[in-house]
């Protein structure tokens, strides 16, 4: 952190000049979002009424969460230890200029979410994708039906691909920030390479991984596009419900809407919370 | 035989060759620094010792051991790092006993030596503080408590002052030789600081680009260097370049200086005349009684708190003299000032 | 001793490679083959989905939508986050809490609940479903890509010993502005601009709920050819990775070494 030695002498006036930013933030985001939370608690009149809660306790509304929360994890945990052996790989590699590319790959692919990524997984993973082909001809082995990538199985492949990268990216760093001092005076201590990385690197990481885990979670959780142009209604996400009560495709129902979307902000608020505990953690030992 | 001997160590880094030949004995018990610039070789060299490098040729013993190719965890070395590199995930406590825990020992047995070692380094009550609540003076005597912790046969310090304010420096390293002392335990330690080299050890060993340019007690070392690179090194010495007359006289310009001119010098070959800045003497007015005047004037004069530094045009080649703090007010800018010293002050070596 | 580790590394680093590039080129391959879903390789090369693509009515209207709704954002970006973020930076420190917090709510905000926020409350003329909306929804979801890097480079170049020294060689504020501030953040507004343009230009889920059909974006026609035919989906996908690839090079390109655009962004989380 920045230390301001200079004493800011009209304070009051200087906020002036943030209004217009904080005006625009409360018109554009939270006081929609605060009127959605007290929305969610009112019923068609405006009265206080849980009525809301009541109709997303209806099992597509119940299963579409699970669902989300289940795909959410899946890809956070398996993008996590993924992301942790393929990021210790590209952070030992011996060519700094690779190390550097793979990172600017990792940089570009994990903004390629949305549908033209799930149309190239429909190119490769569909019933006559090319890697679909090349399993049939070379291992004999039918990935349909058993595997389809407009299902839960698909989106997983299809979220992993923007995952990863991701944590690549939040890990490395990490990675980094061991120092080789550490490894030495473990090593100079009598420790081996296992009691080194049982005892100081894992649980040095440990506030990272568990950062990036979260941060994984609430990626694939507000996820939208991907699983819509993937699924379309096959697919059952909360965020997919959400969007069904605008668009109304299904049963309009906007006073289900609300309490859809604040059972999410709710679990977002809580990943994005865990993350900055975690990484506050991580900083201070990074010290 | 010595306890930890070096016998022709060397190590390149790729065709540059970070240490050359290096021989070293360690009596037990005794304290030596390895003092150069950066990139002498000397951190190498005690990274060798500790197992991190594997030398390119020689061999390490440490007591009647041959130890070249034990690894770091079995050599019993206890290290000091420059930049603390206490675990950051553990308190005091598991830093201290980490050592001990890895090794397997009975926990009474590691409570008892923790605190030991915190006693030791005088900071009994941090035991269930984290590192980033220290400061780094006291994150360094952890360090140094850990290492000690293992019982090493050789307790290695790597620049481990060099991240702290200077009064901490100086107070600390006074502690580093109080308890190498209580526990007798041989100790090489490395510092680019000749200071912090001369007050602390039994012995100096002054490298310079991978070789040994001398070794000697620090008394040694600052009255009798043996090259030209430890002269310039080690505190401040006047070099005047003159030619050798005879046993006794090298021509210095138009003067000729009384000293005594080592063996290996002949006549009118080239040499270098050091005199340290606190033998020459300053006058005001020309001396009857004394050797080796030179006559110049006063370019600069530097206040140095117990003493005051001037420095001396000698036609065309600078000298600088120190005189006590209380003389300074006899003397002024561009003032016609001579200077004279003993003939003993002086040390010849050759000019290459 | 050292083989195996580094056997494993290298195929865990291919693995990836290939994971991370395989639908891409697949997807360019898909577009430029005449037929290609019985054979391993397409039986042959042909632009004609581009042609296809390139004449339908909607393509330039949408692909002209999407620019707009862009580069909107990128201009909303440059004179609203940026002046403040300066602001902040040197006359407000005791606000840059606040703005932080500000920068990090749009990454716990789903993009559905954002839009359904938003509907639910400009649900009157002139806001409602219109473009002036949705782009006032994209500079919220996509300000903490711009506000990262700018914030990030005034910390490094630590604004206040620079405007104090060159106060002190006789600078005015205007001089000090354009000749001090402004070179030395400019890569970090750049490389802000390029990523908002890019999130903003692929983004499908706000364009989707809040305009629709009453003003369609790139995205939302690609998502409609994925249902309807295949081959022209993947020109326009391949359109859209180009965009993605052209705004990551010049990011990575203007902004040097060692500043990647979403460790940038990721700061601010």
């Amino acid at each position: 952190m920045m230390s301001f030695t200079r004493i800011p002498r009209k304070t009051w006036s200087n906020w002036l000049g943030v209004a217009p930013f904080l005006a625009f933030c409360l018109a554009f985001e939270i006081v929609p979002v605060l009127l959605l939370l007290s929305g969610s608690f009112s019923d068609k009149q405006g009265a206080f009424s849980l009525g809301n809660y009541a109709k997303i306790s209806a099992p597509i509304y119940v299963r579409s969460f699970w669902n989300s929360i289940q795909i959410s994890a899946i890809t956070a945990i398996l993008g996590a230890i993924l992301g942790l052996l393929i990021g210790y790989a590209i952070f030992r590699l011996p060519s700094p200029r690779v190390r550097e590319a793979l990172i600017a790959l990792s940089d570009v692919t994990t903004n390629f979410a949305g549908a033209p990524l799930a149309f190239a997984f429909i190119v490769i993973l569909g019933s006559n994708g090319v890697v679909t082909l090349a399993f049939e001809k070379y291992f004999a082995l039918k990935l349909y039906p058993a595997f389809s990538i407009y299902s839960y199985s698909g989106l997983v492949l299809a979220y992993l691909y923007f995952q990863l990268p991701l944590m690549i990216l939040l890990i490395i760093p990490a990675f980094a920030g061991l120092r080789r001092e550490w490894w030495e005076s473990a090593h100079n201590l009598g420790a081996n390479t296992f009691q080194y990385w049982r005892r100081i690197a894992l649980p040095i990481l440990t506030p990272s991984l568990i950062a990036g885990i979260v941060l994984l979670f609430a990626n694939a959780f507000g996820a939208y596009a991907t699983a819509w142009t993937l699924g379309g209604s096959n697919i059952t996400l909360a965020t997919i419900q959400i969007a069904f009560t605008i668009t109304g495709e299904v049963l309009h129902d906007p006073g289900a809407g609300d309490a859809l979307a604040v059972v999410s902000l709710l679990i977002m608020g809580v990943c994005i919370a865990i993350y900055q505990f975690a990484n506050s953690r991580a900083r201070r030992w990074a010290r | 035989m010595a306890y930890l001997e070096l016998q022709n160590v060397s190590k390149l880094f790729g065709a540059v060759a970070a240490v050359k030949d290096f021989n070293l004995a360690v009596e037990k018990g005794a304290f030596v620094s390895l003092l150069g610039p950066s990139g002498c070789g000397k951190t190498t060299t005690l990274r060798m010792i500790a197992g991190f490098e594997m030398p390119d040729a020689g061999a390490l013993t440490l007591d009647g051991m041959d130890i070249t190719s034990v690894p770091p965890n079995k050599r019993g070395t206890g290290m000091v790092f420059q930049a603390y590199a206490l675990f950051p995930n553990m308190n005091v406590r598991d830093n201290v006993a980490f050592g001990l825990e890895v090794t397997g020992h009975p926990k009474q047995e590691i409570d008892e030596r923790v605190r030991e070692m915190l006693a030791l380094v005088r900071l009994d009550d941090t035991a269930k503080r984290f590192p980033h609540q220290l400061s780094g003076g006291q994150q360094q005597r952890i360090a140094l408590a850990r290492a000690l912790a293992i019982r090493p046969r050789v307790l290695l310090l790597d620049e481990p002052l060099s991240a702290l304010d200077a009064v901490v420096r100086v107070a600390l390293r006074g502690e580093i030789r109080r308890i190498q002392l209580e526990l007798g335990i041989t100790t090489v330690y490395v510092t680019h600081d000749q200071e912090e080299a001369l007050s602390i050890s039994d012995r100096v060993v002054v490298m310079n680009q991978g070789l040994i340019e001398q070794t000697g007690s620090p008394e040694e070392i600052y009255r009798q260097p043996q090259t030209r690179f430890v002269a310039a090194f080690i505190g401040t010495a006047n070099q005047l370049n003159g030619v050798v007359v005879d046993r006794t006289q090298v021509r210095f310009g138009e003067i000729l200086l009384r000293a005594p001119v080592p063996s290996g010098l002949n006549e009118s070959s080239k040499a270098v005349v050091l005199v340290r800045p606190e033998s020459i003497a300053i006058h005001a007015a020309a001396p009857t009684d004394a050797h080796n005047v030179l006559e110049g004037t006063i370019q600069t004069i530097t206040f140095l708190g117990p003493i005051t530094r001037v420095g001396v045009d000698v036609g065309g080649t600078r000298v600088v003299a120190d005189m006590a703090a209380s003389n300074r007010a006899a003397f002024t800018h561009t003032q016609h000032v001579w200077l004279s010293f003993p003939p003993d002050a002086c040390q010849v070596m050759a000019n290459q | 001793m050292k083989q195996r580790p580094l056997v494993l590394q290298s195929l865990l680093v291919a693995l990836f490679v290939a994971y991370m590039i395989l639908p891409i080129i697949a997807t360019y391959i898909f577009s430029i083959a005449t037929k290609w879903d019985i054979t391993l390789m397409p039986e042959g090369y042909t632009l004609e989905w581009y042609q296809t693509a390139f004449d339908h009515p909607y393509f330039s209207i949408t692909l002209t939508n999407s620019f707009i709704v862009s580069i909107a954002a990128v201009l909303v970006g440059l004179l609203f986050i940026v002046p403040t973020t300066y602001w902040v930076h040197t006359r407000v420190p005791s606000a840059k809490p606040l703005l932080d917090l500000l920068m990090i709510l749009p990454f716990g905000i789903p993009a559905v609940v954002l839009a359904l926020a938003l509907i639910r409350v400009y649900a009157f003329p002139p806001f409602a479903r219109s473009p002036f909306l949705l782009i006032s929804a994209c500079v919220i979801f996509s300000m903490p890509f711009m506000y990262r890097p700018v914030s990030n480079s005034l910390m490094a170049i630590d604004v206040h010993t620079l405007t104090e020294s060159a106060l002190s060689l006789g600078a005015n504020t205007l001089q000090i502005l354009l000749r001090v501030i402004a070179p030395n953040i400019l890569p970090g507004i750049l490389s802000g601009s390029l990523l908002v343009f890019a999130t903003v230009f692929a983004e499908f889920t706000l364009a989707n709920l809040i305009t629709g059909a009453s003003f369609k974006t790139f995205p939302i026609l690609l998502v409609e050819f994925t249902r309807r035919d295949g081959r022209i989906a993947a020109a326009l996908s391949v359109i859209s990775f180009t965009v993605a690839w052209l705004a990551s090079i010049a990011i990575l390109w203007g902004s040097g070494r060692g500043r990647k655009p979403t460790e940038e962004a990721l700061g601010a989380r």
